[in-house]
């Protein structure tokens, strides 16, 4: 242990002193700075601190990724070209000792500058209200829809592969499949007779009543709101691109079953611009008390059109779970997932290549796996022959990198989401205990292997 | 376990890209190091003296055949913890300081943190580097850099030393230190294995010594015997009258054979020795490396029992020490010396005009010295009798150049 610390408390040293480190903190510094005066967003407060809280966030976990990696692999490259490693491993440590020191002292350094600028990132955005005019109609938006963490709930999806394999089956027989989708893979046409299906479940026609059912519904504290949040699109566009609704929240199985009411049922009627977002408040006590709770929408006959909740965001049920420090936390703790994951990759790397073939190697990756959940999706249409080919080789790879955008930790502070320890175990799971160490252990086995006296070009 | 270190068919081959055999760096070496054995391993560059060292070392793996080194593998902690390493260049973190590179070898080996400070300050008051101590060694000269890879080898105070061509960048002094320091780790019970390609080195240090070519051994040996020449003989006298001499020259020429009479000849490196040591004495400044200090008190017991330093190592430095060798006449040292059992006596003496009589003056001169800790403080006051014994030595120099004038003279003979 103490040789790994003593390669550890070194490493920290060089990247300081060798001012790889300074060179990247003064560069956020400075653009902290001058962000946290400049960035307006959309004019509001909310909007302002929305923008601050993104980039301020996404360019520290971004200078500090690529800080990790540059160090990472210049503390171990280097060793071995200018030669320091042998003096160092004739001594008595073990090799993974000393990868585990280097790995060590990486983190070290990545928590150090994590908790730096993440506490002046979160002291920017606490003070930005009390420094701002806001009116109190901007401070109330700020406090309900951005200094919290609320948890999402939207409605499951519902199964419809039956019909869509019954109707798929129907129009192969009929020949229609051609006329309907060109030349379009069997794949392709399921997909899009799915969502067509599921958007089918989720429009409502003039007259008619659409309604979700939630379970589990458990905020932080039952005296507060919830937030019913929601996007109309319509069939045939409004003249006044207004869409009027009614809306019941509370525990509809009290009138369905003709029981005692016992929680409330909230009713509301609204009057909204289409495809925009929109939130009712409802107070908390609607939710039964064993977290059940319903949604109603009604499309009054005023409209002149079937009103439809789009698939992915259409209708969502918000409520506060938690504080926005804590999340804020959660936030910074997925970005050291992150880094640490990025470490060991970095590490890696140096195991066999050398400085710069190591770092495009890294830079790479991390580029790939920025983007990982658009490249799989895109590659979810390719042409059936390629498909097949694709499906047994790069989809595995692409899958075993780390999904850095579906664990992107400012998508949930901008919307005021939920980070849950869930997700973020989740994300450590997958980052960490499994993709990290796999790596690392691929870098002990050719680490150990190597000659450390031959030179890698 | 008879040896230190022993190959069996050690070989290297370097192979090209495509996996083809290229070069055998080292050839089907066999080596056997005895325990407390100087060892020199010499051949031209390229012979593949560091390659071997590098595989006892594990830093390269053997193509073929084995090496055990203290009677296991080298890359074994156990073993590892009691091997000292000079790689053939300084490799040094440029970022550290000097004290913080011996920091942090120690820590490497898990030294409890007071007996890394104290062997910290030791060392660089050995190497002559107390002074530029707090200075990165990236803004160290080679020499300095060599010093300070040098004290990094012993910090550990190692049962078998590996010094790669240990005296390159080094100025005469820095070289004729590292020698006597063989010579007191021999001493010591310490192996050491050297490496090099300056023979002068080899030949005044070394018991033993191979030569390499193509990386297989072409003579292996005492360099005692390897070097004798059986059919001459060499006498050196004091100041003798003209008579004296044409009596001697009868005398062999009696015995039919051929006499050659020249005046002795100071060889360069003592001289120059000489020139800088007095130097010193005249407090000239420097901004360089002060020259030689005692050595390393916790690899020497003995000459400083009292000292703190010794009381932590000594006990189980001492059971290692071989017993000392009873002094008797001044001609059978001479033959100790070359045979490989350096005689405590006249080693000293040999340290001694480059030693601890290092005037204060000059240290005085950098403000780094005004730190020095209160260890040291007591340190130095506790070997003021030794520093003050080696003072009242100096006022006998003449007499103790011309013993040492005696000595290299004599191996040049038989060179």
């Amino acid at each position: 242990m103490h040789s790994i610390w003593a390669v550890a408390v070194n490493t920290i040293k060089q990247a300081v002193r060798m001012k790889i480190a300074a060179v990247f903190i003064i560069g956020l510094l400075v653009l902290l700075g001058v962000m946290g005066v400049s960035m307006t967003g959309d004019g509001t407060l909310k909007g302002r601190l929305q923008s601050f809280v993104s980039y301020g966030l996404s360019l520290m976990s971004f200078l500090l990724c690529f800080l990790t990696i540059v160090v990472a692999i210049y503390s171990l490259t280097s060793d071995i070209k200018q030669r320091q490693i042998y003096t160092v491993i004739t001594k008595p440590i073990r090799r993974f000792q000393l990868l585990l020191g280097k790995l060590l002292g990486v983190i070290l350094l990545d928590v150090a500058l994590l908790v730096l600028f993440s506490a002046i990132i979160y002291a920017i955005t606490i003070y930005t209200p009390s420094f701002s005019d806001a009116s109190e109609a901007e401070l109330a938006e700020a406090k309900n829809e951005f200094f919290t963490a609320r948890a999402g709930l939207v409605p499951a999806e519902v199964d419809v592969t039956k019909e869509v394999t019954s109707t798929y089956k129907k129009l192969e027989k009929s020949g229609q499949l051609d006329q309907l989708f060109g030349h379009m893979g069997r794949k392709e046409i399921i997909a899009r007779l799915t969502a067509r299906k599921q958007l089918e479940r989720r429009a409502a026609g003039v007259g008619h009543e659409l309604v979700w059912e939630f379970d589990n519904v458990k905020p932080l504290d039952s005296n507060q709101s919830l937030f019913i949040r929601y996007k109309y699109d319509v069939s045939v566009t409004p003249p006044d691109l207004q869409v009027y609704g009614k809306w019941f929240v509370g525990d509809v199985r009290q009138i369905r079953y003709g029981t005692k009411i016992e929680t409330r049922i909230a009713e509301f009627d609204s009057k909204d611009l289409v495809r925009t977002f929109h939130e009712i408040e409802v107070p908390g006590d609607v939710i039964a008390r064993d977290g059940y709770l319903a949604v109603g929408f009604r499309n009054v006959p005023l409209n002149n059109t079937v009103v439809i909740f789009p698939l992915a965001d259409g209708l969502e049920v918000l409520y506060k779970a938690d504080t926005f420090g804590a999340n804020f936390l959660r936030a910074v703790l997925l970005i050291l997932v992150r880094l640490i994951f990025l470490a060991s990759l970095g590490l890696l790397a140096s195991s066999f290549l050398s400085f710069p073939v190591a770092l495009l190697f890294c830079l790479v990756i991390f580029f790939t796996a920025n983007f990982s959940g658009f490249i799989l999706e895109s590659f979810d249409f390719l042409s059936e022959n390629l498909a097949d080919v694709y499906s047994y080789t790069l989809r595995y790879v692409i899958a075993s990198l780390p999904q850095f955008d579906k664990f992107n930790p400012t998508k949930f502070l901008v919307g005021g989401r939920l980070l849950s320890w869930t997700l973020l175990a989740k994300a450590a799971g997958i980052m960490i205990f499994i993709k990290a160490v796999s790596l690392l252990l691929l870098s002990l086995l050719i680490f150990s292997y190597r000659e450390i006296a031959k030179i890698t070009v | 376990m008879e040896y230190a270190i022993e190959t069996f068919s050690l070989t290297k081959i370097f192979s090209d890209w495509w996996g083809r055999d290229k070069i055998y760096a080292v050839d089907d070496l066999n080596l056997q190091i005895r325990y407390n054995e100087v060892f020199g391993l010499l051949g031209p560059n390229g012979s593949g003296k560091t390659t071997t060292l590098k595989m006892l070392l594990g830093l390269l793996y053997p193509t073929k055949g084995r090496a055990v080194v203290l009677g296991g593998d080298s890359s074994e902690p156990k073993i590892s913890a009691r091997i000292g390493f000079l790689p053939e260049e300084s490799y040094l973190y440029r970022y550290l300081d000097a004290r913080e590179t011996l920091d942090f070898y120690g820590r490497l080996f898990g030294l409890e943190r007071q007996v890394r400070k104290m062997r910290i300050e030791a060392l660089l008051d050995m190497v002559g580097l107390k002074a530029v101590a707090n200075r990165p060694v990236g803004t160290f000269s080679k020499g300095m850099a060599r010093r300070i890879g040098l004290a990094q080898a012993l910090i550990n105070d190692p049962d078998l030393l590996i010094l790669d061509e240990p005296t390159t960048g080094l100025d005469p002094i820095g070289t004729k230190q590292i020698k006597d320091l063989v010579l007191e780790l021999a001493k010591r019970g310490k192996t050491v294995l050297l490496c090099s390609h300056l023979l002068a080195d080899v030949e005044d240090v070394c018991d033993r010594i191979a030569i390499l070519y193509g990386g297989r051994i072409q003579s292996e040996g005492r360099v005692k015997e390897l070097l004798e020449q059986t059919g001459k003989r060499q006498i050196t006298t004091g100041s003798i009258s003209d008579t004296a001499v044409e009596r001697i020259k009868q005398i062999v020429q009696n015995e039919q054979a051929d006499c050659v009479i020249t005046s002795v000849m100071d060889k360069l490196e003592t001289f120059f020795i000489r020139i800088v040591a007095a130097a010193e004495v005249a407090a000239q400044a420097t901004s360089g490396a002060v020259g030689a200090r005692q050595i390393g008190g916790f690899l020497a017991p003995e000459t400083r029992v009292e000292n703190i330093l010794d009381k932590l190592v000594s006990a189980s430095v001492s059971e290692q020490t071989p017993p000392t060798e009873p002094s008797t006449t001044e001609q059978v040292r001479a033959v100790e010396a070359s045979a490989g059992k350096p005689d405590a006596e006249l080693l000293r003496e040999l340290t001694e005009p480059v030693g601890p009589a290092q005037p204060r003056p000059v240290v005085k001169t950098e403000p780094v010295e005004s730190e020095a800790t209160q260890e040291e403080q007591s340190d130095r006051a506790q070997s003021q009798e030794s520093i003050l014994e080696q003072l009242t030595g100096r006022t006998t120099g003449p007499d103790k150049d011309e013993k040492q004038t005696d000595k290299s003279q004599g191996e040049a003979g038989d060179a």
